[in-house]
């Protein structure tokens, strides 16, 4: 049996492992365009902060091509994909035939196109490689930054600047950051954490332009106003990385469509992580959901399916934890959903309380969760969520902080 | 293998375990030093309250594949193969909460820990008392419960016991659920007194 | 903190007050509460023994682990001590407070104590006859000195009963002398209590048991009954005034005043300054239209009983109360008084006063009344309260005040009736009145606040029932508007009648926690009448929101008494069935009464309805099934 995996990511690792748990023989090949080892990518806000160092990204000791027996193909990115003939072109022309395929070419963050936005100093934040570009430019000295973008990326960034000292402004369309992770009452107590932590937010304004010489210094913004900034960071998404694919070879979405294997549309090729949309258990939709714990599991799903075990993955969730100063921020499924009539939305606390609970309802469903400090109860809450288990205790119960797991029993 | 077996049924709600744990992951190992101690020894077996204020002693199950070692972004939580324990290294941990996320049971805590780097507050869950283990001991907890809730011992021989007292229940009064006539009595009035109640969190 | 507003209350007051709590950031019962859960249940079943220091030690209820404590007590040993230790510190409770009123009654003889006097002669005169002491012509002052010697003497061990025993029916006394629990002096049982249950004594669980019912004997004939008698001796006699209850009772524009505690020997002296032209100038010079004394707890049930002083609340209020920011002075004596309320007082502008040498709480400022002191005490204290009028900040008082007719003494009480029990037993007899329930005690965050009492009283007026009530039941019940004479609307046809006729309400305020022995000497006035045992009437008990140890010696004098009577939280003894078995069955064997325990009111109220229904058919009276 020869598996390919294009992408060590930790989909890619775990479905190596995977495979190594239920054949010790089989032929595997990683294909990746990073030449770094496999390492914790949420763990890069931690080194653009500057509380985690960069030799502690990568996740393995010692060399984990050689511990399970991969054939690691690296710094080299696939070109194309022939699903017919079982054979994959890499970018310097060498094909690797495979006899099931995992794509877990994971994603590419969004760059901004605005006349400028070649300068230096203007950065993405998705890879080791981009994090340590940043602390170069950190170390030469920045006072202002700029970051672009209110999601979890310009977030981070934001965060693990502002905890450098670092002056920085942030940009976002929503009125509050996290707008597709949380409500507005916990987007404005973490605007408001934030805030008191020295970040400016300017809400509804967008860069028409970078001015500079080598390095960007200004940014112009469509109302009119011009920013100093000797950093950007861009934080406007990512899309999964699927250039090498051709059209109509196999279904796609906006990801790669997966079945409950993970098994594209095509027989023997599997997708997994921010490449692979799978079925989103909150939304009841077809959804990526481009987390690190997501792909770690449909990782090892994957794999452990290409090597003849069927396993079913039954959905993903999108969720997400931080601390951000004195909050503790945990976010899952359906927190904040745009039409509210088919939920029941029970929340209390807020700014006042300093620690705030929200749970969405859909019937006796529990869909979605923020919770802000007192996180500790919240991966019952994500179990109730993933396993859709009708709540039949009262719903105060899932509220006070002396919830406990025998309540459910 | 020896391991940790929960009869939640047999919890009384004393909160033994819960001082036995922190001690036993003191410096000290000694209660009345170990209240002195900075960092503050902690439990890591929390008892809780049930819907009927029934004492529930929570601890790690050690879970495979335990989700919070798939969700682990730094490789911090590990199992060790011969005890079958779900280890987290502190010096790895960055205390993300992601575990806490992963975790069904709720059963992560995050503070300073005499095991880890001073001053850092990282990740924190039953270890199944490896170090008493190595030294002959049997888990703090354990060694404390004067019930039953926490025992000892093979899984296989745990099961064979509760299947012949799940077998000896069908056969008589059901309703009583095997407990002795105290425990059936205290049990009605605890839940009556609990329908009478208010408890503010329900 | 996350919990959407529940109700911890079935009052309005009691609501709004927790949620101005939770507001202010102020932690109650109810939080302190839900932050034991679980509670212990070693302790919880009366398994875990603390008595020596070979122990601590605890018995597995599950049987596998260790079945002894180190000395080798069993469960029915260890529930059993325990038990009995309760007993005794509520005995002691009880007893420890009429003596302090006896100490008083003696200074007043000798003229020590200003502002003291006794106020009904015509009682003390009738005690000390009980007491066989010559009265004829003699100074009250000196019948005073005499009695009050013969009372402590009472709490001495030099005589075989207690004097006030002999106010039982001989039945009754009878029983206690087969049985060997007639009690011999009050602090003598409480000793011999604690002494049995050292380590190495009594070691029969029934043996204990049994002088657990003579300790509780010797409270209720005793301590508590010479509580009372002193009281009416020195405060007078309670008589049927109309007030007003509930948190409403606090004023917006007057100085607030509460009282709180147990002993009126305190609360008198500070009730009189408060009348007092001097405070009252004061009072207006500091802005406000007058001082306005209001109790909470027992301490508030002498002054309503005997004064008509409004009732704030009961148990669970205390703290609620001081959330009204409304409060400009808490002066408190002795039991029951939550040593959290000094951090709730300062929350608030509230001033906290301790007065006894024996009760002292942190975040109070402690003024020590003895007898020659007190009413100097009291102006100094009552002026403090006029110059902190100044600092209040905001005020909530959610509610209005609530009528209520309280002061019932067996001596107004057979004054309504025309000077005899007859009409009462009559009405008993005819069947209009099933039988009478003393519904008593305390409450307890474990039950809804005043749930239990509010539920059962009603349900037991619907059946004709006629109830009395003491403590924090009686502001449950006044609150609830069973207190007023149209509550006869609530009641049963019968009850409806005799109350109407006689302009009383079917819920009858007989006074604070000691008064119990009021009822006490009610059923043994019905008794006598009647020519049978207490046992034989129509008649129970009931403590359906109890918390504290003086309840357990409460609810054990009136079962010893005869008196079967309902408990709502279970106490600390299902670790026995031994023990349980007793209580609950086995004493009827003894006493013709036992225990029964159930927290939900409404099943309390079968269980009592078909105790006297039962009661009724023994003595051939007509009888109805529930």
């Amino acid at each position: 049996m020869k598996h390919l995996i294009v992408g060590n990511g930790i989909a890619g690792i775990n479905a190596a492992k995977a495979i190594r748990e239920m054949d010790t023989t089989a032929a595997i090949v990683m294909v990746s365009d990073e030449t770094f080892p496999p390492y914790s990518r949420p763990m890069i806000s931690y080194v653009l902060e500057g509380s985690e160092p960069h030799e502690k990204l990568p996740l393995f000791a010692g060399n984990v091509y050689e511990d399970l027996n991969i054939t690691p193909v690296l710094g080299n990115r696939v070109a194309q994909l022939d699903a017919k003939k079982k054979i994959v072109r890499l970018e310097n022309g060498a094909d690797i035939e495979f006899e099931t395929l995992l794509i877990a070419s994971g994603a590419d963050a969004r760059h901004i196109r605005v006349p400028g936005s070649e300068l230096g100093n203007i950065f993405t934040m998705r890879t080791q490689k981009d994090v340590l570009d940043q602390l170069k430019a950190v170390s030469q000295g920045v006072e202002n930054a700029l970051v672009l973008g209110g999601g979890l990326v310009g977030f981070k960034a934001a965060h693990a600047l502002l905890k450098r000292g670092i002056k920085v402004t942030m940009l976002i369309t929503s009125p509050y950051p996290l707008a597709m992770q949380v409500d507005e009452t916990a987007g404005k107590m973490i605007l408001r954490e934030l805030e008191d932590h020295g970040l400016t937010v300017k809400v509804g304004v967008s860069v028409t332009a970078f001015d500079g010489d080598a390095t960007v210094e200004n940014a112009r913004l469509d109302s009119g106003e011009t920013l100093d900034c000797d950093l950007v960071i861009v934080g406007k998404g990512v899309d999964p990385s699927l250039r090498f694919i051709e059209q109509n070879d196999i279904q796609t979405g906006y990801g790669i469509l997966v079945d409950k294997y993970l098994c594209s549309s095509i027989p023997n090729i599997y997708a997994a992580g921010d490449a692979a949309e799978t079925f989103d258990i909150a939304r009841q939709t077809r959804w990526i959901n481009a987390i690190w714990p997501e792909a770690a599991i449909q990782g090892r799903i994957a794999g452990f399916n290409m090597s003849g075990r069927k396993v079913s993955c039954p959905g993903s969730l999108g969720r997400n934890v931080m601390r951000i100063y004195g909050l503790d921020v945990m976010t899952m499924g359906l927190a904040n959903p745009e039409n509210t009539d088919n939920f029941e939305i029970i929340q209390a606390g807020g700014e006042k309380t300093g620690a705030y609970r929200r749970l969405v309802f859909h019937g006796d469903i529990l869909a979605g969760a923020v919770l802000i400090n007192q996180i500790e109860q919240g991966g019952m809450l994500r179990a109730m969520i993933e396993n859709r288990v009708p709540v039949r205790i009262p719903r105060s119960c899932l509220m006070s902080l002396d919830f406990n797991y025998s309540q459910l029993l | 293998m020896k391991q940790v077996i929960v009869n939640p049924e047999k919890c009384v709600g004393c909160m033994q375990c819960m001082l036995a744990c922190a001690v036993a992951h003191a410096k000290s190992e000694s209660l009345f030093a170990a209240v002195q101690e900075t960092p503050k020894p902690r439990p890591r077996v929390h008892v809780g309250a049930g819907l009927f204020n029934q004492g529930f002693p929570n601890r790690c199950r050690h879970c495979d594949p335990a989700p919070c070692q798939l969700a682990c972004l730094t490789g911090a939580i590990f199992r060790d193969a011969a005890t079958h324990t779900v280890f987290i290294n502190p010096d790895r941990c960055i205390n993300c909460a992601s575990c806490a996320m992963a975790c069904p049971y709720g059963v992560l805590r995050f503070h300073e820990d005499t095991a880890a780097p001073p001053g850092k507050t990282v990740a924190v869950k039953c270890d199944n008392c490896d170090a008493r283990v190595a030294r002959g001991k049997i888990p703090a907890c354990v060694e404390v419960c004067k019930t039953g809730a926490l025992i000892y011992d093979e899984m296989g021989h745990a099961l064979d016991q509760k299947t012949r007292q799940v077998a000896r229940t069908m056969s008589s009064d059901a309703a009583a659920q095997g407990l002795p006539d105290t425990v059936a009595l205290y049990n009605t009035l605890k839940q009556a007194t609990v329908k009478a109640g208010t408890a503010i969190r329900r | 903190m996350f919990e959407p507003r529940k109700d911890v209350s079935v009052t309005s007051d009691g609501n709004q007050l927790f949620d101005k709590a939770v507001k202010d950031n102020v932690e109650t019962v109810w939080h302190r509460h839900d932050a034991q859960q679980p509670q212990c249940g070693f302790c919880d079943m009366g398994l875990s023994c603390r008595i020596c220091i070979m122990g601590p030690c605890r018995v597995d209820p599950f049987g596998q682990g260790p079945q002894a404590g180190v000395c080798g007590a069993d469960a029915d040993i260890i529930v059993a001590r325990n038990l009995c230790r309760m007993i005794a510190a509520g005995a002691a409770s009880h007893s420890d407070h009429g003596r302090d009123l006896v100490e008083v009654l003696q200074a007043v003889s000798k003229n020590e104590a200003p502002g003291y006097k006794i106020r009904s002669e015509e009682k003390l005169l009738r005690v000390a006859g009980e007491y066989g002491i010559q009265t004829d012509g003699k100074d009250p002052l000196a019948v005073a000195g005499e009695l009050a010697d013969a009372m402590m003497e009472d709490y001495g061990m030099r005589k075989k009963a207690v004097t006030l025993v002999s106010r039982a029916p001989e039945k009754r006394r009878k029983i206690w002398e087969n049985a060997g629990i007639t009690p011999r002096g009050i602090d003598r049982e409480t000793s011999e209590m604690m002494h049995r249950t050292h380590m190495g004594v009594d070691n029969d669980w029934v043996s204990l048991l049994t002088q657990g019912l003579r300790n509780a004997l010797s409270d209720g004939w005793g301590g508590s009954m010479i509580a009372t008698e002193v009281s009416d001796i020195l405060f007078g006699v309670p008589a049927p005034k109309p007030t007003m209850v509930n948190a409403g009772v606090l004023k917006k524009d007057q100085v607030n005043i509460v009282v709180h505690g147990h002993n009126p020997v305190v609360s008198e002296m500070v009730s009189k300054a408060c009348i007092s032209e001097e405070m009252l100038t004061l009072a207006k010079a500091g802005g406000a239209t007058g001082i306005n004394l209001v109790g909470v707890c027992c301490t508030g049930n002498e002054l309503l009983m005997r004064r008509g002083i409004a009732m704030a609340g009961n148990h669970l209020m205390t703290e609620l109360i001081l959330s009204t920011g409304a409060v400009d002075m808490m002066i408190v004596d002795y039991q029951c008084i939550m040593p959290s309320i000094g951090k709730v007082a300062a929350c608030y502008h509230t001033k906290m006063i301790s007065t006894s040498d024996k009760a002292r709480f942190p975040g109070m400022e402690h003024h020590e009344f003895h007898p020659d002191n007190a009413e100097e005490k009291a102006k100094t204290l009552v002026k403090a309260a006029i110059e902190n009028f100044g600092n209040r900040k905001e005020v909530f008082i959610p509610v209005t005040p609530r009528e209520a007719v309280g002061g019932f003494s067996i001596e107004t009480i057979l004054a309504a009736l025309g000077g005899t029990a007859d009409p009462l037993i009559d009405a008993i007899k005819a069947g209009k009145i099933r039988g009478a329930v003393g519904v008593v005690g305390c409450n307890n965050p474990k039950i809804k606040h005043d749930h239990g009492h509010v539920t059962l009283i009603k349900k037991l007026i619907e059946n004709d029932i006629l109830v009395v009530d003491t403590g924090c039941v009686s502001v449950a019940s006044a609150k609830a508007g069973f207190k007023v004479p149209s509550a006869i609307e609530m009641a049963g046809p019968g009850l409806k009648e005799i109350c109407g006729s006689l302009g009383i309400p079917p819920v009858l305020h007989l006074g604070s926690c000691v008064d119990n022995v009021r009822i006490l000497v009610l059923v043994s006035a019905l008794a006598d009448a009647l020519g049978v045992d207490i046992s034989d009437l129509p008649v129970a008990g009931s403590a359906p929101e109890w918390y504290s140890e003086k309840a357990v010696t409460i609810g054990v004098y009136c079962v010893a008494s005869g008196i079967t009577t309902h408990l709502g939280p279970m106490p600390p003894v299902t670790g026995s069935m031994n023990v349980v078995k007793l209580l609950t069955e086995g004493l009827n064997d003894l006493v013709g009464a036992a225990f029964g325990v159930e927290p939900d009111p409404e099943k309390a109220a079968v269980f009592l309805t078909r105790v006297i229904e039962k009661k009724r058919k023994a003595l051939g009276l007509d009888s109805r099934t529930v």
